[in-house]
């Protein structure tokens, strides 16, 4: 079958297989760790716990060895905040080091997220002349770039010395327009070089693995465009230059249609939206007088997890099921922190509850 | 008068190559289809040992593909 995949691809540099990939391991030991993630019936169980009663449940959990690292250094709602943090970068650098092959190519680029993301983070600390500690309480290493290696940029004093360091990087093309002013533009170029690399990736190769991380990843952007365009709409921007945070590629709403959308009112726009592919999703919480966001974007993330899941059913050996333990992972982290910095912020049990994705 | 050499193929050679075709495709079949599993049990079980019993029972499954060429052969030896 490899074979034949080989031949079909011919000799083209891009699509090139990147050696032999176990399918099989990869997603059964993915499919394992799934299986370690807190069950939806464990939220409304912490929603009634007090915080020490959540961080004793935390400490218990798959985060035990986490929040024992790191109790010497921290503690209270912090300590959890960065022991979820860790064992989200631990989690997905043991992907990439049980993958490999193709696998672990595309999972090394679905997690450049990461990487971009502590760029951002070093390069923003530096703006506002943050310390090395509070950068690096901050940083996620969960991408290709080790935390050692963070951390020494971190430590460098100026954004200038940051850049230099990373000039044999693929980002450094983009880094070196940065001339300490102009940040948000350079962090926008950042993300759709992203999404960028993450199309060149995919190639023109037809083998079906990287087909159905395309379209994973085009429907990620479809709603996260969604997402930004109701935020835009809200604040009631029509500017039509707004289309430089929309991000090219999505798999059923194109670029035009939302540039389309970009200059009506928030009225008008929930009008056109019921012609989006993905009204079904939203169509019953979304309301011209809408107050707030909130709903629809849990909604729509809510959405998302429930078609990786689905879908990951369907292509049970492929890379659909370690996105979508990724997703899941991301997910659960999120709710946790929102649980607990909500609880520790005196926030009403319903306002967190809205927040949460289930 | 001419005397003719007949080679005629000896039966009992046909069916000794027919039973080692029986047991030798059937394993390589069964190793193919044990490559897969086996090493996704051993992906599973890296994560939660007790998977251990349950992957050692799929994982021989396959197995009996290479049972029925050996019981095919002994039937085309007997």
């Amino acid at each position: 079958m490899q074979l034949l995949q080989k031949f079909k691809r011919g000799n083209s540099k891009k699509s090139q297989s990147k050696g032999h990939a176990n399918y099989a391991y990869t997603t059964a030991r993915v499919r394992a760790m799934k299986s370690k993630l807190l069950p939806k019936e464990t939220y409304p169980r912490l929603m009634n716990m007090s915080i020490d009663e959540i961080t004793r449940f935390i400490e218990e959990s798959e985060y035990k060895e986490d929040v024992d690292e790191l109790a010497r250094q921290y503690e209270g709602v912090d300590l959890i905040e960065h022991a979820l943090n860790r064992n989200l970068a631990e989690t997905f650098t043991k992907l990439l080091k049980i993958s490999d092959g193709d696998v672990n190519f595309l999972i090394g680029e679905k997690l450049k997220k990461f990487d971009i993301w502590n760029i951002k983070t070093i390069l923003r600390g530096k703006y506002c002349n943050a310390s090395t500690e509070e950068i690096l309480d901050a940083i996620v290493a969960a991408g290709r770039m080790s935390y050692t290696s963070l951390s020494e940029l971190a430590a460098k004093a100026t954004y200038e010395e940051v850049i230099s360091e990373l000039t044999n990087t693929e980002y450094y093309p983009i880094l070196k327009n940065y001339d300490g002013t102009n940040l948000s533009e350079v962090e926008n170029q950042l993300d759709k070089m992203y999404y960028v690399g993450l199309f060149e990736a995919i190639g023109e190769s037809k083998s079906k693995d990287r087909k159905l991380f395309a379209e994973f990843t085009r429907m990620g952007i479809d709603l996260k465009n969604l997402i930004t365009l109701f935020r835009l709409k809200k604040s009631g921007i029509t500017d039509p230059d707004a289309i430089n945070l929309m991000i090219d590629g999505g798999l059923r709403c194109k670029l035009k249609e939302t540039e389309r959308l970009l200059p009506l009112s928030f009225e008008d726009f929930v009008s056109e939206l019921e012609s989006n592919p993905y009204w079904d999703v939203i169509s019953d919480i979304v309301k011209p007088d809408m107050a707030s966001l909130i709903d629809v974007e849990t909604r729509l993330k809510k959405h998302r997890l429930k078609s990786a899941a689905s879908f990951s059913h369907v292509y049970p050996i492929s890379i659909v099921p370690i996105m979508d333990y990724m997703l899941s992972k991301q997910n659960e982290i999120s709710n946790l922190r929102m649980i607990i910095r909500g609880k520790a912020a005196n926030l009403e049990d319903d306002v967190i509850k809205e927040q949460l994705v289930i | 008068m001419a005397t003719e050499t007949l080679t005629a193929m000896d039966p009992a050679g046909l069916k000794a190559i027919g039973a080692g075709l029986a047991v030798g495709l059937t394993g390589i079949a069964s190793g193919i289809a044990e490559k897969d599993i086996g090493s996704a049990a051993i992906g599973a079980m890296a994560e939660n040992e007790s998977l251990f019993g349950k992957g050692l029972i799929l994982t021989v499954i396959p197995e009996t593909i290479v049972i029925f060429g050996l019981v095919v052969a002994l039937l085309i030896n007997g």
